[in-house]
C-alpha cells in the first residue's frame, strides 16, 4: 500500500508540476537567440616563424520567455488541414501552399474582396487593344521586393520568361527536378510557341505590354490567379530548385520559417508599397493541424485564432457559440453526378431525365451539407457572371420519372445496364474522401440512391481510394459517379470550356465519360474569345440552359465552405476562390 | 554470448530483405499512379507521361527494385515524388520526434504499468486489483483516437492546462540541437522550454502509452502471480522475510521474462500507434508524414519510412532476445 501511495504522490507532483507551468492560452513565446562569432585571427610572427592561433569567441544573447506572454494581437495563428507543397507560386496548384503565396507574393491584378471581380494590384491600370490582343499594363512604382529588389517592368518580363520559356535556366532546371509549371500550362495554352501569349515587353520601367496570339476571354481573370504573382528575379535565379522554400515576393507579409509538418511562420513588411493595406498583423503562423476534430478543439482552446476545413456536423455547433465567428466562403464549387455515355441506357435522353427528376435536391442539401450548401440546377455558382438564374430545374417526381423511364423501354425500372457493350448492374461511385462540394459522399449517395430506388432505379455503390478513383475516372471506367468541381480564376470559362469544349476533331474524351456536343462547345468556344464581359456573359447563360436541357449531368449543390474563428479576430474576406489576403486581419 | 549476439545480428539481414521486397511489390499493386495523384485532376497525358519518366516509373519493375535496394544499402533512400525532398535526411529529421513520443509513452507505460502489476498480484482479489485490472482491460480497448480527442477535451478545452497539440506553442523560435526537444531545450539551458516541451507531451504520450500499460500491467500481474506461487515463495515467507524483499528480490526477478518479452513487442504497438497520436496531436514525426505519403502514392517515402520501421523492430527485438540471454543463462547456452 505504501507503494501504492508512493506511486500516487510521485504522479501528483509531476502533474503540478506541469500545471504550474501552464499559463494562460493562447501564448506566444519569443525566443531570441543571437549568436555573434567572432573569429580573429592571430598571427605571431616570432622569428620567421609564423602561428596562427584562431580564437572563437561566442556571445550569445539570450532572451528568454517573460512571464507575461507577449500581446496576444501580435499574431495571427491560422489552423490549416495539411502541409503546403511548395512556396514558389509557378509550380503549385494546391491551397494550402497558395493560402501562404497569397500573403508573400502579388501579381499585376487580383481578386477583388469575396467576388471574382479583377482589380488592380502591382498594375496601376491596363488598356486592351481593339482586337483584345495586345494588353498594356501601367505599373506601380516604388514597389520593394522582400529582398530589397526594385519591382519594374523588367521584373514582369523574367516571371513571364520562368513561366513560359522552356530553355530559361530556371524553368529547365525545374522541370528536370520533377516539377510541373502546371496552372500556366493550362490557363495559357502551353509553353514556348504553344503559349497563348507570344511577347511580354517592358516599354519603360514601368510599361509592360503582353501580346497573346489571339483574344483570350479569361485573361484577366487568369493573371488574378494565386499562381501568377511575381518573384524577385534575383532571389528567384539565386533559389533554382530550391525556390519551393524561400519565397520573394512583395506582399504585405514576408517567408521568415517553414517548419516541415508544424508551421509556417511569415512577418510584417516594413517596406511594403501599398501603406492603407500594409499588414495590420506583426507575425503570422499557419499551423498544420491534419484532423479536424483536433483542429476545432485548438480553435476552442484558443490555440489558434482561425480554422478552415469543418466536419459539417460542426458547423451548427460552431454557429451557436459566442465564442466563435463562423464564415462562408461564397460556393465556388458544385458537386454533380456524371453519366458515361458509353453506358447504352443513357445515351437516351429520356433515361438522363427520369435519373435527374427521381432526385429529391432540397432534403440532401439540407442533410448533408451542416447547413452550407444550396441546390443548384446548373454548373457555375450563383457568384459567377454566367450564372443562369432563369433555368428552371427538373421538378421532383417519382412518378414522372417513372413514367420516362417506361417511355424509353423500361416500364421495369433500370437496375442493369450494357457498359461497353457488356451487361453489368448499374454500379453508382461515390468519393471516398470528402470534397467541398461533397462533404459527405457517402451519405449523399446513399439518399440519392433512396430516390431513385423510389422510381424503380436500382444501383450498387461502389468506391475505391481516391487516387484510384480519379484514375478510373480519367480513363472513363465509372459507369454513373459523383465528383465535383471547384473553380479556378472565377470565370465561367474555367468551369465550363474544361468539360465541354471539344478539341478540333469533336473526339469526346474520357476525362467526363465520352461525352460530346457540338451545339454546346460551339458557344463556349465563341465566348471564350470574346474580350467584354457583357458580350459573354449572354453566352455562358445559353451554354448553360443547353447543358440542362440536355441533361448531360445532374448538379446536385454549390457548397460554401465554412470558416471558423474566435470571437476576437476581424476583417478576414472569404474569397470564392480561396485566394485570401490576410493584411486586414486583426486579432482584437 | 558474442557467437549468439553474431547469430541474432545476422539474422536481420533476410528479414529486412523481405520486408523491401514486400514493401515495394505491395506499394506497386495498389492501384494509384502517383504520376497521376502528383498532377491531380487537372493532369494531362504528355505531363503524367514526362512525371513517370522523371520517376523511374516507366522502368521495369525488377529495375526499379534493384536500383531502389542499391541505393538503400548506400544509405539513399531517394527523393520525395511529391516535395523532393531526399527521404534519409528526413527520415533522420522526423524520428527524433516519434522517438521522443515512444519513449515518453514508454516511460508512461513502464511506471505505471509495472508497479500496478506488481500491487495486483501481491494484493490479489483485493479492491486495488479490481479496480487496476478493470482500467487496464478499459486501456486496452480504448482506441487512441478517441482517447486523443477525449484527452485534449478534458485538458486542453475544458481544464486550460495542456496545449492540444504540437511540439512547441505556435511561434515560438527555437533551434534544435538533436530535434529532442526535451532533450535539446535542456542542452540549452531553457529551463521554460523544457517544460513547454514537457507539457505538450503530456498528453501525446498518455494517449500512446495507455494500451502498453494495460498490457504490462496485466502481464506483470499474472507473471507475478504464477512466481508467487512457487514453492521458493513460500519457503522465503517461511525464513521470515520482510514482505517487501521477498516481492521484490524473490518474486519479480524471477517474472522479469515475460515482461522484458512484452515490453519489447510493445515497441511494434507504440510506432504503429504513433500513426495515430501524431495525426490527433499534429506531432510532426514519421507516422504522419508516413500516413501522407500512402494517401499521395509517394513511394520512395513509403518504402524508405517503412523499411526504416522495420529496421528499429527488429533492432529492438534482437536487443530484447539478447536480454534474455543476459537474464536467463539458460538460454545463451542453449
Amino acid at each position: 500500500m505504501k507503494r501504492l501511495l508512493s506511486i500516487i504522490s510521485i504522479v501528483t507532483i509531476l502533474a503540478m508540476l506541469l500545471s504550474a507551468c501552464a499559463t494562460p492560452t493562447p501564448q506566444v513565446v519569443e525566443k531570441v537567440v543571437e549568436k555573434v562569432v567572432e573569429k580573429p585571427v592571430e598571427k605571431i610572427v616570432e622569428k620567421e616563424k609564423i602561428v596562427e592561433k584562431p580564437v572563437e569567441k561566442v556571445v550569445e544573447k539570450v532572451i528568454t520567455p517573460t512571464a507575461v506572454p507577449p500581446k496576444a494581437q501580435d499574431t495571427f495563428i491560422f489552423g490549416a488541414q495539411g502541409e503546403p507543397v511548395c512556396l514558389d507560386p509557378a509550380i503549385i496548384t494546391d491551397g494550402i501552399s497558395g493560402r501562404i503565396i497569397n500573403q508573400v507574393f502579388e501579381g499585376l491584378v487580383k481578386f477583388d474582396k469575396d467576388t471574382t471581380n479583377v482589380v488592380p494590384a502591382l498594375a496601376e491600370k491596363w488598356t486592351t487593344s481593339a482586337d483584345g490582343k495586345v494588353w498594356t499594363f501601367n505599373l506601380h512604382k516604388g514597389v520593394k521586393f522582400h529582398d530589397g529588389a526594385d519591382f519594374n517592368a523588367d521584373a514582369v518580363v523574367k516571371n513571364f520568361d520562368y513561366w513560359k520559356n522552356t530553355k530559361n535556366p530556371t524553368h529547365d532546371a525545374q522541370i528536370k527536378a520533377g516539377q510541373t509549371f502546371e496552372y500556366f500550362e493550362l490557363q495559357f495554352g502551353g509553353f514556348d510557341g504553344d503559349s497563348i501569349i507570344t511577347d511580354v515587353k517592358a516599354v519603360d520601367p514601368a510599361t509592360v505590354q503582353i501580346t497573346l496570339k489571339e483574344p483570350q476571354g479569361p485573361f484577366l481573370n487568369n493573371l488574378a490567379m494565386f499562381v501568377f504573382v511575381f518573384w524577385s528575379p534575383t532571389a528567384l535565379e539565386k533559389a533554382g530548385v530550391n525556390s519551393c522554400k524561400t519565397p520573394i515576393g512583395t506582399g504585405p507579409y514576408k517567408f521568415v520559417e517553414w517548419k516541415a509538418n508544424e508551421q509556417v511562420t511569415l512577418t510584417a513588411f516594413a517596406d511594403y508599397w501599398d501603406k492603407p493595406n500594409a499588414a495590420k498583423m506583426k507575425n503570422i503562423v499557419i499551423r498544420n493541424i491534419p484532423n479536424n476534430s483536433s483542429r476545432l478543439l485548438a480553435l476552442s482552446a484558443g490555440e489558434i485564432h482561425g480554422m478552415e476545413g469543418m466536419e459539417p456536423r460542426d458547423v451548427a455547433a460552431v454557429k451557436g457559440n459566442p465564442k466563435f465567428k463562423l464564415i462562408l466562403r461564397p460556393a465556388n464549387t458544385t458537386g454533380y453526378v456524371a453519366f458515361n455515355y458509353k453506358v447504352k441506357e443513357f445515351t437516351d435522353p429520356k433515361v438522363r431525365q427520369a435519373f435527374a427528376q427521381a432526385i429529391n435536391k432540397a432534403p440532401i442539401v439540407t442533410s448533408f451539407y451542416g447547413g452550407t450548401g444550396a441546390p443548384t440546377n446548373q454548373f457555375q455558382p450563383p457568384a459567377l457572371w454566367g450564372y443562369n438564374k432563369d433555368i428552371k430545374d427538373w421538378a421532383y417526381d417519382a412518378a414522372a420519372a417513372k413514367k420516362l423511364l417506361a417511355d424509353a423501354g423500361y416500364p421495369n425500372g433500370i437496375s442493369k445496364v450494357t457498359f461497353d457493350g457488356k451487361e453489368t448492374p448499374l454500379e453508382f461511385w461515390y468519393m471516398p474522401v470528402s470534397r467541398p462540394y461533397y462533404p459527405n459522399p457517402k451519405d449523399i449517395a446513399t439518399a440519392l440512391a433512396a430516390d431513385w430506388a423510389k422510381a424503380g432505379i436500382n444501383v450498387t455503390l461502389q468506391t475505391i481510394d481516391w487516387a484510384t478513383y480519379l484514375d478510373k475516372r480519367k480513363n472513363g471506367q465509372l459507369p454513373l459517379y459523383m465528383l465535383g468541381w471547384t473553380g479556378d480564376n472565377g470565370d465561367p470559362d474555367n468551369f465550363l470550356c474544361y468539360f465541354f469544349c471539344l478539341d478540333a476533331k469533336d473526339t469526346p474524351k474520357p476525362t467526363e465519360g465520352f461525352f460530346a456536343d457540338k451545339e454546346i462547345s460551339d458557344v463556349l468556344k465563341k465566348a471564350a474569345v470574346l474580350v467584354k464581359q457583357e458580350e459573354r456573359a449572354p453566352l455562358y447563360r445559353q451554354a448553360e440552359q443547353l447543358i440542362h436541357d440536355k441533361v448531360t449531368r445532374i448538379f446536385i449543390a454549390n457548397n460554401q465552405p465554412p470558416l471558423a474563428f474566435a470571437a476576437n479576430v476581424d476583417g478576414y474576406i472569404p474569397n470564392p476562390t480561396g485566394t485570401e489576403y490576410f493584411n486586414t486581419v486583426v486579432v482584437k | 554470448m558474442l557467437s549468439y549476439i553474431v547469430k541474432r545480428v545476422l539474422g536481420v539481414i533476410p528479414v529486412l530483405l523481405c520486408v523491401s521486397i514486400l514493401v515495394f511489390g505491395f506499394l506497386r499493386l495498389i492501384p494509384g499512379d502517383p504520376a497521376l495523384i502528383m498532377l491531380g485532376e487537372r493532369a494531362t497525358q504528355e505531363n503524367i507521361n514526362r512525371v513517370r519518366e522523371q520517376l523511374g516509373l516507366n522502368k521495369p519493375l525488377y529495375e526499379q527494385y534493384l536500383t531502389f535496394l542499391g541505393n538503400a544499402l548506400r544509405g539513399d533512400l531517394g527523393r520525395s515524388v511529391l516535395r523532393q525532398e531526399p527521404v534519409t535526411q528526413e527520415v533522420l529529421r522526423r524520428f527524433p520526434a516519434t522517438i521522443e513520443l515512444a519513449l515518453a509513452a514508454m516511460l508512461v507505460a513502464l511506471v505505471i504499468g509495472i508497479p500496478a502489476g506488481v500491487i495486483s498480484a501481491v494484493r490479489r482479489g483485493s479492491v486495488f486489483d479490481a479496480g487496476s485490472m478493470l482500467i487496464a482491460l478499459t486501456g486496452v480497448s480504448m482506441p487512441i483516437f478517441w482517447l486523443g480527442l477525449m484527452l485534449i477535451y478534458f485538458f486542453s478545452v475544458t481544464l486550460h492546462v495542456l496545449p492540444t497539440g504540437g511540439r512547441l506553442t505556435a511561434g515560438t523560435q527555437f533551434t534544435p540541437i538533436t530535434n529532442l526537444l526535451v532533450l535539446d531545450t535542456l542542452l540549452r539551458g531553457d529551463i521554460p522550454l523544457f517544460f513547454q516541451t514537457l507539457r505538450h507531451l503530456a498528453l501525446p504520450a498518455l494517449a500512446l502509452g495507455t494500451i502498453p500499460m494495460a498490457i504490462i500491467a496485466r502481464m506483470t500481474r499474472s507473471s507475478m502471480l504464477e512466481v508467487l506461487s512457487q514453492d521458493y515463495i513460500r519457503t522465503a515467507h517461511a525464513k521470515g522475510l520482510k514482505e517487501s524483499l521477498v516481492v521484490t528480490r524473490h518474486a519479480l526477478r524471477n517474472a522479469w521474462l515475460p515482461i522484458i518479452t512484452v515490453v519489447g513487442l510493445q515497441v511494434g504497438r507504440l510506432l504503429s500507434g504513433a500513426i495515430l497520436t501524431e495525426t490527433v496531436f499534429s506531432w510532426p514525426g514519421i507516422g504522419r508524414w508516413l500516413v501522407d505519403a500512402i494517401y499521395a502514392r509517394d513511394y520512395p517515402i513509403v518504402q524508405g519510412v517503412t523499411l526504416f520501421i522495420a529496421l528499429i523492430f527488429v533492432g529492438v527485438n534482437v536487443s530484447v532476445d539478447i536480454l534474455y540471454a543476459l537474464v536467463d543463462p539458460r538460454i545463451r547456452f542453449e
